[in-house]
Protein backbone atom coordinates (compact mmCIF):
# COMPACT_ATOMS: atom_id res chain seq x y z
CA UNK A 1 0.00 0.00 0.00
CA UNK A 2 1.43 3.39 -0.98
CA UNK A 3 0.17 6.86 -0.18
CA UNK A 4 -0.36 9.64 -2.68
CA UNK A 5 -0.89 13.24 -1.56
CA UNK A 6 -3.24 15.28 -3.73
CA UNK A 7 -4.49 18.82 -3.15
CA UNK A 8 -8.16 19.01 -4.07
CA UNK A 9 -8.72 22.01 -6.32
CA UNK A 10 -12.41 21.36 -6.85
CA UNK A 11 -13.16 24.53 -4.89
CA UNK A 12 -11.19 27.40 -3.31
CA UNK A 13 -10.80 25.56 0.02
CA UNK A 14 -7.89 23.51 -1.39
CA UNK A 15 -8.13 20.51 0.95
CA UNK A 16 -4.93 18.49 1.33
CA UNK A 17 -5.93 14.87 0.82
CA UNK A 18 -4.19 11.52 1.06
CA UNK A 19 -5.03 8.53 -1.13
CA UNK A 20 -4.11 4.99 -0.16
CA UNK A 21 -3.23 3.04 -3.27
CA UNK A 22 -3.29 -0.76 -3.21
CA UNK A 23 -0.86 -3.09 -5.02
CA UNK A 24 -2.98 -3.01 -8.20
CA UNK A 25 -2.79 0.78 -8.42
CA UNK A 26 -6.41 1.12 -7.30
CA UNK A 27 -7.54 3.72 -4.79
CA UNK A 28 -8.33 1.91 -1.55
CA UNK A 29 -9.04 4.88 0.68
CA UNK A 30 -9.39 8.67 0.44
CA UNK A 31 -8.62 10.82 3.48
CA UNK A 32 -8.82 14.57 4.07
CA UNK A 33 -11.70 15.54 1.78
CA UNK A 34 -14.59 17.50 3.21
CA UNK A 35 -17.30 16.77 0.65
CA UNK A 36 -18.66 14.26 -1.87
CA UNK A 37 -17.56 16.38 -4.84
CA UNK A 38 -14.08 16.53 -3.37
CA UNK A 39 -13.85 12.73 -3.16
CA UNK A 40 -14.92 12.48 -6.80
CA UNK A 41 -12.43 15.18 -7.77
CA UNK A 42 -9.37 13.62 -6.16
CA UNK A 43 -10.30 10.20 -7.51
CA UNK A 44 -10.33 11.67 -11.02
CA UNK A 45 -7.20 13.69 -10.25
CA UNK A 46 -5.42 10.43 -9.43
CA UNK A 47 -6.74 8.44 -12.39
CA UNK A 48 -6.73 11.03 -15.18
CA UNK A 49 -6.57 14.70 -14.21
CA UNK A 50 -8.70 17.10 -16.25
CA UNK A 51 -8.91 20.90 -16.53
CA UNK A 52 -11.19 23.46 -18.15
CA UNK A 53 -9.21 25.47 -20.72
CA UNK A 54 -9.80 29.22 -20.91
CA UNK A 55 -8.26 31.33 -23.62
CA UNK A 56 -8.84 34.19 -26.04
CA UNK A 57 -9.32 34.07 -29.80
CA UNK A 58 -8.76 36.75 -32.43
CA UNK A 59 -11.65 38.79 -33.84
CA UNK A 60 -12.63 40.31 -37.18
CA UNK A 61 -14.86 43.37 -37.65
CA UNK A 62 -14.67 44.29 -34.00
CA UNK A 63 -13.10 47.07 -31.96
CA UNK A 64 -11.97 44.38 -29.53
CA UNK A 65 -8.87 42.58 -30.81
CA UNK A 66 -9.50 39.53 -28.61
CA UNK A 67 -12.52 37.61 -27.40
CA UNK A 68 -12.64 35.26 -24.37
CA UNK A 69 -13.61 31.58 -24.70
CA UNK A 70 -13.58 28.39 -22.64
CA UNK A 71 -14.14 24.68 -23.11
CA UNK A 72 -17.64 23.62 -22.10
CA UNK A 73 -16.18 20.55 -20.38
CA UNK A 74 -12.75 19.79 -18.96
CA UNK A 75 -9.99 18.36 -21.16
CA UNK A 76 -7.30 15.93 -20.12
CA UNK A 77 -4.48 17.90 -18.53
CA UNK A 78 -2.09 16.50 -21.10
CA UNK A 79 -4.18 18.01 -23.93
CA UNK A 80 -4.12 21.62 -22.66
CA UNK A 81 -1.07 22.87 -24.58
CA UNK A 82 -2.16 21.39 -27.89
CA UNK A 83 -5.67 22.71 -27.38
CA UNK A 84 -4.33 26.20 -26.74
CA UNK A 85 -2.33 25.94 -29.99
CA UNK A 86 -5.41 24.78 -31.89
CA UNK A 87 -7.21 27.97 -30.83
CA UNK A 88 -4.50 30.21 -32.29
CA UNK A 89 -5.90 29.99 -35.80
CA UNK A 90 -9.49 30.72 -34.78
CA UNK A 91 -11.05 34.08 -35.70
CA UNK A 92 -14.54 35.14 -34.68
CA UNK A 93 -16.77 38.00 -35.79
CA UNK A 94 -19.80 39.65 -34.20
CA UNK A 95 -22.55 39.11 -33.31
CA UNK A 96 -21.80 36.42 -30.71
CA UNK A 97 -23.86 35.59 -27.65
CA UNK A 98 -22.38 34.28 -24.43
CA UNK A 99 -22.48 30.45 -24.41
CA UNK A 100 -22.48 30.20 -28.22
CA UNK A 101 -20.28 27.45 -29.68
CA UNK A 102 -17.15 28.88 -31.30
CA UNK A 103 -15.51 25.59 -32.23
CA UNK A 104 -17.17 22.21 -31.88
CA UNK A 105 -15.42 18.93 -31.15
CA UNK A 106 -12.03 20.46 -30.34
CA UNK A 107 -9.27 18.08 -31.51
CA UNK A 108 -11.85 15.26 -31.72
CA UNK A 109 -12.28 15.29 -27.96
CA UNK A 110 -16.02 15.81 -28.11
CA UNK A 111 -15.48 19.02 -26.14
CA UNK A 112 -16.77 22.32 -27.54
CA UNK A 113 -15.22 25.76 -27.21
CA UNK A 114 -17.83 28.33 -26.19
CA UNK A 115 -18.01 32.13 -25.90
CA UNK A 116 -17.74 33.54 -22.37
CA UNK A 117 -18.93 37.04 -23.30
CA UNK A 118 -21.18 38.85 -25.79
CA UNK A 119 -19.52 40.35 -28.85
CA UNK A 120 -21.68 43.09 -30.29
CA UNK A 121 -19.21 44.99 -32.43
CA UNK B 1 -33.33 60.64 -14.55
CA UNK B 2 -32.56 64.01 -13.11
CA UNK B 3 -29.19 63.88 -11.46
CA UNK B 4 -30.67 65.66 -8.44
CA UNK B 5 -32.84 62.61 -7.67
CA UNK B 6 -30.18 60.00 -6.95
CA UNK B 7 -30.87 57.90 -3.87
CA UNK B 8 -27.82 55.65 -3.95
CA UNK B 9 -24.73 56.43 -6.03
CA UNK B 10 -22.26 53.57 -6.51
CA UNK B 11 -18.72 54.37 -7.62
CA UNK B 12 -17.25 51.56 -9.68
CA UNK B 13 -18.94 48.68 -11.51
CA UNK B 14 -16.75 45.67 -10.81
CA UNK B 15 -17.96 42.66 -8.81
CA UNK B 16 -18.45 44.98 -5.81
CA UNK B 17 -20.16 47.94 -7.47
CA UNK B 18 -22.68 45.94 -9.47
CA UNK B 19 -23.55 43.72 -6.49
CA UNK B 20 -24.02 46.79 -4.26
CA UNK B 21 -26.21 48.57 -6.82
CA UNK B 22 -28.38 45.49 -7.43
CA UNK B 23 -28.86 44.95 -3.71
CA UNK B 24 -29.68 48.62 -3.12
CA UNK B 25 -32.35 48.51 -5.84
CA UNK B 26 -33.79 45.23 -4.50
CA UNK B 27 -33.95 46.76 -1.02
CA UNK B 28 -36.19 49.54 -2.30
CA UNK B 29 -33.91 52.42 -3.30
CA UNK B 30 -35.66 54.01 -6.29
CA UNK B 31 -32.88 55.79 -8.12
CA UNK B 32 -29.67 53.82 -8.06
CA UNK B 33 -26.86 55.17 -10.22
CA UNK B 34 -23.58 53.45 -11.11
CA UNK B 35 -20.65 55.67 -12.11
CA UNK B 36 -17.98 53.79 -14.08
CA UNK B 37 -14.87 55.27 -15.65
CA UNK B 38 -14.42 52.51 -18.25
CA UNK B 39 -16.51 52.13 -21.39
CA UNK B 40 -18.31 49.04 -20.07
CA UNK B 41 -19.57 47.57 -16.81
CA UNK B 42 -17.53 44.87 -15.10
CA UNK B 43 -14.28 46.44 -13.94
CA UNK B 44 -11.37 44.06 -13.91
CA UNK B 45 -13.51 40.98 -14.58
CA UNK B 46 -13.12 41.42 -18.35
CA UNK B 47 -9.41 40.76 -18.28
CA UNK B 48 -9.79 37.78 -15.93
CA UNK B 49 -10.67 35.31 -18.68
CA UNK B 50 -9.80 32.31 -16.47
CA UNK B 51 -12.36 30.27 -14.53
CA UNK B 52 -12.83 29.89 -10.78
CA UNK B 53 -15.30 32.72 -10.27
CA UNK B 54 -18.69 32.23 -8.67
CA UNK B 55 -18.18 28.73 -7.25
CA UNK B 56 -19.63 29.93 -3.95
CA UNK B 57 -21.90 32.75 -5.13
CA UNK B 58 -23.53 30.93 -8.06
CA UNK B 59 -22.47 27.35 -7.31
CA UNK B 60 -20.94 27.31 -10.79
CA UNK B 61 -17.41 27.57 -12.11
CA UNK B 62 -17.47 30.75 -14.22
CA UNK B 63 -14.86 32.86 -15.99
CA UNK B 64 -14.49 36.56 -15.16
CA UNK B 65 -16.52 37.77 -18.17
CA UNK B 66 -19.24 35.19 -17.43
CA UNK B 67 -19.42 36.34 -13.81
CA UNK B 68 -19.68 39.94 -15.01
CA UNK B 69 -22.41 39.10 -17.54
CA UNK B 70 -24.68 37.68 -14.82
CA UNK B 71 -24.52 40.95 -12.91
CA UNK B 72 -24.74 43.17 -16.02
CA UNK B 73 -28.00 41.45 -16.99
CA UNK B 74 -29.44 42.09 -13.56
CA UNK B 75 -28.36 45.73 -13.61
CA UNK B 76 -30.29 46.11 -16.90
CA UNK B 77 -33.34 44.12 -15.80
CA UNK B 78 -33.71 46.14 -12.62
CA UNK B 79 -33.43 49.47 -14.43
CA UNK B 80 -30.38 50.64 -12.54
CA UNK B 81 -29.02 53.79 -14.12
CA UNK B 82 -25.48 53.73 -15.44
CA UNK B 83 -23.05 56.46 -16.46
CA UNK B 84 -20.10 54.98 -18.35
CA UNK B 85 -16.81 56.69 -19.20
CA UNK B 86 -17.54 58.91 -16.23
CA UNK B 87 -14.89 59.71 -13.69
CA UNK B 88 -15.82 60.71 -10.16
CA UNK B 89 -13.42 63.50 -9.28
CA UNK B 90 -14.65 64.58 -5.88
CA UNK B 91 -16.76 63.56 -2.90
CA UNK B 92 -17.28 65.90 0.02
CA UNK B 93 -18.08 65.26 3.67
CA UNK B 94 -21.69 66.33 3.05
CA UNK B 95 -22.11 63.68 0.30
CA UNK B 96 -21.78 66.06 -2.65
CA UNK B 97 -20.34 64.18 -5.57
CA UNK B 98 -18.70 65.60 -8.68
CA UNK B 99 -18.11 63.52 -11.78
CA UNK B 100 -17.06 64.37 -15.30
CA UNK B 101 -17.48 62.87 -18.76
CA UNK B 102 -17.21 64.10 -22.33
CA UNK B 103 -20.99 64.17 -22.96
CA UNK B 104 -22.37 66.04 -19.96
CA UNK B 105 -19.19 67.75 -18.80
CA UNK B 106 -19.08 68.20 -15.04
CA UNK B 107 -21.94 66.52 -13.19
CA UNK B 108 -22.94 67.54 -9.67
CA UNK B 109 -24.90 65.07 -7.58
CA UNK B 110 -26.28 65.04 -4.08
CA UNK B 111 -27.09 61.35 -3.50
CA UNK B 112 -28.70 60.33 -0.22
CA UNK B 113 -26.05 57.69 0.16
CA UNK B 114 -22.84 56.72 -1.61
CA UNK B 115 -21.21 53.30 -1.94
CA UNK B 116 -17.46 53.32 -2.56
CA UNK B 117 -16.60 50.32 -4.78
CA UNK B 118 -13.46 51.44 -6.57
CA UNK B 119 -11.50 48.27 -5.87
CA UNK B 120 -7.74 48.34 -5.62
CA UNK B 121 -4.49 48.86 -7.47
CA UNK B 122 -1.39 46.77 -7.76
CA UNK B 123 1.79 47.51 -5.88
CA UNK B 124 4.48 48.50 -8.35
CA UNK B 125 8.26 48.48 -8.56
CA UNK B 126 8.48 51.88 -6.88
CA UNK B 127 6.97 50.41 -3.72
CA UNK B 128 9.49 47.56 -3.60
CA UNK B 129 12.79 49.41 -4.01
CA UNK B 130 14.48 46.75 -6.16
CA UNK B 131 17.95 47.99 -7.09
CA UNK B 132 19.16 48.02 -10.67
CA UNK B 133 18.58 49.78 -13.96
CA UNK B 134 15.22 50.98 -15.26
CA UNK B 135 14.77 49.09 -18.52
CA UNK B 136 11.57 48.27 -20.40
CA UNK B 137 10.04 44.90 -19.61
CA UNK B 138 8.89 45.34 -16.02
CA UNK B 139 5.12 45.00 -15.64
CA UNK B 140 2.67 44.44 -12.85
CA UNK B 141 0.92 41.09 -13.31
CA UNK B 142 -2.43 42.83 -13.88
CA UNK B 143 -1.02 45.05 -16.62
CA UNK B 144 0.42 41.97 -18.32
CA UNK B 145 -2.98 40.32 -17.94
CA UNK B 146 -4.67 43.23 -19.70
CA UNK B 147 -2.07 43.18 -22.48
CA UNK B 148 -2.41 39.43 -23.07
CA UNK B 149 -6.15 38.98 -22.58
CA UNK B 150 -7.69 42.23 -23.83
CA UNK B 151 -5.26 44.11 -26.04
CA UNK B 152 -3.53 41.19 -27.70
CA UNK B 153 0.14 41.67 -26.87
CA UNK B 154 2.55 39.18 -25.33
CA UNK B 155 4.85 41.12 -22.96
CA UNK B 156 8.00 39.03 -23.53
CA UNK B 157 9.55 35.67 -24.32
CA UNK B 158 11.30 34.71 -21.09
CA UNK B 159 9.56 35.76 -17.93
CA UNK B 160 10.36 35.79 -14.23
CA UNK B 161 7.50 36.51 -11.83
CA UNK B 162 8.19 38.15 -8.48
CA UNK B 163 5.53 37.38 -5.90
CA UNK B 164 3.10 34.47 -5.83
CA UNK B 165 -0.15 36.38 -5.67
CA UNK B 166 -3.08 34.86 -7.55
CA UNK B 167 -2.77 37.12 -10.59
CA UNK B 168 0.94 36.30 -10.87
CA UNK B 169 0.31 32.54 -10.80
CA UNK B 170 -2.59 32.85 -13.21
CA UNK B 171 -0.38 34.80 -15.60
CA UNK B 172 2.32 32.13 -15.28
CA UNK B 173 -0.17 29.60 -16.66
CA UNK B 174 -1.60 31.95 -19.26
CA UNK B 175 1.82 32.86 -20.63
CA UNK B 176 2.93 29.21 -20.65
CA UNK B 177 -0.11 28.34 -22.75
CA UNK B 178 0.79 31.16 -25.13
CA UNK B 179 4.23 29.65 -25.63
CA UNK B 180 6.18 31.98 -23.32
CA UNK B 181 8.95 30.47 -21.20
CA UNK B 182 8.14 31.17 -17.55
CA UNK B 183 11.43 30.73 -15.74
CA UNK B 184 10.04 30.76 -12.26
CA UNK B 185 7.92 32.38 -9.57
CA UNK B 186 9.99 33.96 -6.81
CA UNK B 187 8.31 34.36 -3.41
CA UNK B 188 9.93 35.98 -0.37
CA UNK B 189 7.67 34.15 2.12
CA UNK B 190 7.91 30.42 2.96
CA UNK B 191 4.48 29.81 1.33
CA UNK B 192 2.53 31.02 -1.71
CA UNK B 193 0.72 34.35 -1.48
CA UNK B 194 -2.32 33.23 -3.44
CA UNK B 195 -4.70 30.30 -3.23
CA UNK B 196 -3.28 26.80 -2.99
CA UNK B 197 -5.46 25.74 -5.95
CA UNK B 198 -3.62 28.23 -8.12
CA UNK B 199 -0.27 26.81 -7.06
CA UNK B 200 -1.54 23.42 -8.24
CA UNK B 201 -3.32 24.32 -11.48
CA UNK B 202 -1.07 27.19 -12.59
CA UNK B 203 2.42 26.20 -11.43
CA UNK B 204 2.53 22.41 -10.84
CA UNK B 205 0.48 21.67 -13.97
CA UNK B 206 3.00 23.50 -16.14
CA UNK B 207 6.17 22.53 -14.25
CA UNK B 208 6.91 26.15 -13.39
CA UNK B 209 9.54 26.39 -10.62
CA UNK B 210 8.39 28.03 -7.39
CA UNK B 211 11.25 29.51 -5.39
CA UNK B 212 10.05 30.13 -1.84
CA UNK B 213 12.08 32.31 0.54
CA UNK B 214 13.75 33.97 -2.45
CA UNK B 215 13.58 37.49 -3.82
CA UNK B 216 14.84 39.58 -6.73
CA UNK B 217 17.84 41.62 -5.59
CA UNK B 218 18.88 43.21 -8.88
CA UNK B 219 17.45 43.99 -12.31
CA UNK B 220 19.87 44.02 -15.25
CA UNK B 221 19.61 45.53 -18.73
CA UNK B 222 19.82 48.98 -20.31
CA UNK B 223 17.07 49.27 -22.92
CA UNK B 224 15.29 46.05 -22.04
CA UNK B 225 15.44 43.66 -19.09
CA UNK B 226 18.27 41.18 -19.76
CA UNK B 227 18.40 39.27 -16.48
CA UNK B 228 17.49 39.43 -12.80
CA UNK B 229 19.54 38.37 -9.81
CA UNK B 230 17.66 36.38 -7.21
CA UNK B 231 18.83 35.33 -3.76
CA UNK B 232 17.62 33.25 -0.86
CA UNK B 233 16.40 35.25 2.14
CA UNK B 234 16.79 34.68 5.88
CA UNK B 235 14.03 34.74 8.50
CA UNK B 236 14.02 38.54 8.44
CA UNK B 237 13.57 38.50 4.67
CA UNK B 238 17.10 39.77 4.10
CA UNK B 239 19.05 38.32 1.14
CA UNK B 240 21.74 35.82 2.20
CA UNK B 241 25.24 36.51 0.82
CA UNK B 242 26.53 33.86 -1.53
CA UNK B 243 23.09 32.56 -2.59
CA UNK B 244 22.72 34.92 -5.57
CA UNK B 245 22.05 33.51 -9.00
CA UNK B 246 21.36 35.23 -12.31
CA UNK B 247 18.32 34.31 -14.36
CA UNK B 248 18.33 35.41 -17.96
CA UNK B 249 14.95 36.90 -18.93
CA UNK B 250 13.46 39.78 -20.90
CA UNK B 251 10.47 40.42 -18.67
CA UNK B 252 9.79 40.72 -14.95
CA UNK B 253 6.21 40.55 -13.70
CA UNK B 254 5.32 41.84 -10.25
CA UNK B 255 2.57 40.14 -8.28
CA UNK B 256 3.32 41.63 -4.91
CA UNK B 257 0.04 42.75 -3.45
CA UNK B 258 -2.85 45.11 -3.93
CA UNK B 259 -3.71 48.41 -2.27
CA UNK B 260 -7.26 49.80 -1.99
CA UNK B 261 -7.84 52.87 -4.15
CA UNK B 262 -8.25 55.61 -1.56
CA UNK B 263 -8.12 59.00 -3.29
CA UNK B 264 -11.87 59.65 -3.17
CA UNK B 265 -12.22 58.20 0.31
CA UNK B 266 -9.53 60.54 1.61
CA UNK B 267 -11.15 63.51 -0.08
CA UNK B 268 -14.43 62.75 1.65
CA UNK B 269 -12.70 62.66 5.04
CA UNK B 270 -13.13 58.89 5.41
CA UNK B 271 -10.86 57.38 8.10
CA UNK B 272 -8.51 54.72 6.74
CA UNK B 273 -7.27 51.59 8.49
CA UNK B 274 -3.49 51.24 8.03
CA UNK B 275 -3.75 47.46 8.55
CA UNK B 276 -5.96 46.80 5.52
CA UNK B 277 -5.32 49.99 3.58
CA UNK B 278 -8.99 50.86 3.04
CA UNK B 279 -11.71 52.73 4.94
CA UNK B 280 -12.62 51.91 8.53
CA UNK B 281 -16.18 50.55 8.40
CA UNK B 282 -18.81 49.26 10.79
CA UNK B 283 -20.94 46.13 10.28
CA UNK B 284 -23.16 47.99 7.78
CA UNK B 285 -19.98 48.83 5.87
CA UNK B 286 -20.65 52.48 6.67
CA UNK B 287 -17.57 54.66 7.05
CA UNK B 288 -17.10 57.35 9.71
CA UNK B 289 -18.84 59.75 7.30
CA UNK B 290 -22.61 59.20 7.61
CA UNK B 291 -24.15 57.98 4.36
CA UNK B 292 -20.85 56.94 2.80
CA UNK B 293 -20.50 53.15 2.60
CA UNK B 294 -17.78 50.94 1.16
CA UNK B 295 -17.57 47.31 0.03
CA UNK B 296 -15.29 44.87 -1.75
CA UNK B 297 -11.59 45.32 -2.43
CA UNK B 298 -11.71 49.05 -1.74
CA UNK B 299 -12.18 48.11 1.93
CA UNK B 300 -9.70 45.25 2.12
CA UNK B 301 -8.32 42.81 -0.42
CA UNK B 302 -10.38 39.62 -0.60
CA UNK B 303 -9.21 36.21 -1.81
CA UNK B 304 -12.38 35.44 -3.74
CA UNK B 305 -14.63 37.49 -5.97
CA UNK B 306 -17.64 35.84 -4.33
CA UNK B 307 -16.79 37.52 -1.03
CA UNK B 308 -16.22 40.84 -2.81
CA UNK B 309 -19.79 40.74 -4.10
CA UNK B 310 -21.25 39.54 -0.81
CA UNK B 311 -19.54 42.25 1.17
CA UNK B 312 -20.63 44.93 -1.28
CA UNK B 313 -24.22 43.69 -0.94
CA UNK B 314 -24.06 44.51 2.77
CA UNK B 315 -23.02 48.07 1.87
CA UNK B 316 -25.70 48.28 -0.83
CA UNK B 317 -28.49 47.08 1.45
CA UNK B 318 -27.69 49.55 4.22
CA UNK B 319 -27.14 52.39 1.73
CA UNK B 320 -30.66 51.72 0.42
CA UNK B 321 -32.08 51.73 3.93
CA UNK B 322 -30.42 55.01 4.80
CA UNK B 323 -31.67 56.60 1.57
CA UNK B 324 -35.23 55.76 2.60
CA UNK B 325 -35.16 56.36 6.33
CA UNK B 326 -32.49 58.95 6.88
CA UNK B 327 -29.17 58.76 8.70
CA UNK B 328 -28.74 56.03 11.29
CA UNK B 329 -28.89 56.89 14.91
CA UNK B 330 -25.55 55.71 16.27
CA UNK B 331 -25.93 54.21 19.70
CA UNK B 332 -22.95 52.22 20.86
CA UNK B 333 -19.65 51.61 19.22
CA UNK B 334 -17.48 48.58 19.92
CA UNK B 335 -13.98 48.56 18.49
CA UNK B 336 -12.55 45.24 17.26
CA UNK B 337 -8.92 45.01 18.26
CA UNK B 338 -6.59 42.54 16.48
CA UNK B 339 -4.88 40.43 19.15
CA UNK B 340 -2.41 37.56 18.96
CA UNK B 341 -1.54 36.49 15.38
CA UNK B 342 -4.30 38.63 13.84
CA UNK B 343 -3.32 41.03 11.09
CA UNK B 344 -6.67 42.60 10.40
CA UNK B 345 -10.37 42.51 11.18
CA UNK B 346 -13.13 43.96 9.01
CA UNK B 347 -15.42 45.55 10.09
CA UNK B 348 -13.24 47.48 12.48
CA UNK B 349 -16.18 48.62 14.61
CA UNK B 350 -19.66 47.26 15.31
CA UNK B 351 -22.75 48.73 16.91
CA UNK B 352 -23.91 45.41 18.35
CA UNK B 353 -27.37 46.11 16.96
CA UNK B 354 -27.33 44.20 13.70
CA UNK B 355 -25.89 41.04 12.12
CA UNK B 356 -22.18 41.12 11.35
CA UNK B 357 -20.05 39.45 8.69
CA UNK B 358 -16.43 39.50 9.83
CA UNK B 359 -13.44 39.01 7.54
CA UNK B 360 -10.33 38.15 9.52
CA UNK B 361 -6.77 37.70 8.29
CA UNK B 362 -4.01 36.13 10.37
CA UNK B 363 -0.39 37.31 10.44
CA UNK B 364 1.37 33.97 10.20
CA UNK B 365 0.61 30.39 9.36
CA UNK B 366 -0.17 28.44 12.52
CA UNK B 367 -1.47 24.95 13.22
CA UNK B 368 -4.08 23.86 15.74
CA UNK B 369 -5.41 27.20 16.90
CA UNK B 370 -8.66 28.53 18.27
CA UNK B 371 -10.04 31.77 16.88
CA UNK B 372 -11.75 33.90 19.51
CA UNK B 373 -13.83 37.04 19.32
CA UNK B 374 -14.16 38.44 22.83
CA UNK B 375 -15.31 35.67 25.10
CA UNK B 376 -18.44 34.70 23.24
CA UNK B 377 -17.22 33.29 19.92
CA UNK B 378 -14.80 30.43 19.46
CA UNK B 379 -13.87 28.23 16.48
CA UNK B 380 -11.09 25.65 16.21
CA UNK B 381 -8.86 25.52 13.12
CA UNK B 382 -6.47 22.77 12.05
CA UNK B 383 -4.45 25.43 10.28
CA UNK B 384 -4.75 29.18 9.63
CA UNK B 385 -2.86 30.94 6.82
CA UNK B 386 -2.44 34.61 5.89
CA UNK B 387 -3.40 33.73 2.32
CA UNK B 388 -6.81 32.41 3.40
CA UNK B 389 -9.20 34.93 4.89
CA UNK B 390 -11.50 33.68 7.62
CA UNK B 391 -15.17 34.62 7.40
CA UNK B 392 -17.39 34.67 10.49
CA UNK B 393 -21.10 35.42 10.40
CA UNK B 394 -22.67 36.50 13.67
CA UNK B 395 -26.35 37.15 14.15
CA UNK B 396 -27.62 40.08 16.11
CA UNK B 397 -29.09 37.77 18.76
CA UNK B 398 -25.65 36.29 19.37
CA UNK B 399 -24.39 39.81 19.95
CA UNK B 400 -27.03 40.35 22.61
CA UNK B 401 -24.56 38.63 24.91
CA UNK B 402 -22.53 41.82 24.65
CA UNK B 403 -24.61 43.78 27.12
CA UNK B 404 -23.06 46.43 29.27
CA UNK B 405 -20.65 49.17 28.47
CA UNK B 406 -18.31 47.10 26.35
CA UNK B 407 -16.17 49.36 24.17
CA UNK B 408 -13.64 46.88 22.82
CA UNK B 409 -13.51 43.26 21.66
CA UNK B 410 -10.25 41.42 21.11
CA UNK B 411 -9.97 39.03 18.16
CA UNK B 412 -7.16 36.52 18.61
CA UNK B 413 -5.73 33.13 17.74
CA UNK B 414 -5.05 30.99 20.76
CA UNK B 415 -2.47 28.27 20.51
CA UNK B 416 -3.13 24.63 21.19
CA UNK B 417 -6.90 24.45 21.04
Amino acid sequence: MIEEKIICIGCPLGCETTLKIDDHGEVAKIMGTKCKEGRQFVLEEYRSPVRVLTATVLTRNSARPLFPVRTNRPLLKTQLKDAAKALKGVKVKPPIRIGQIILSNLMNTGVDVVATDDLIS
Amino acid sequence: MKFSDVDVAVIGSGPAGMAAAIKAKQEGAEHVLILERQEQLGGLLHQCVHNGFGLLYFGQDLTGPEYACRFVEKVRDLGIEVLLETMVTQISVDRKLTAVNSREGPIHLQPKSIVLAMGCRERSRGQLSIPGTRPAGIFTAGTAQRLVNVEGFIPGKKVVILGSGDIGMIMARRLSLEGVEVKGVVEILPYVGGLIRNEVQCLHDFDIPLLLEHTVTQIHGEQRVEAVTIAKVDKNKRPIDGTEQNIECDTLLLSVGLIPENELSRMAGVDLDPLVGGPVVDERRETNIPGIFAGGNVVHVHDLVDDVSWEAEIAGAWAAKLSQKGDFEKKGKIILRPGRNIRSVVPQTISGQSDVTFYIRVKEMEEKVGLRIGDFYHRAFRVVKPSEMIKVDLLQKELNLLKGNLSELVVECQKGE
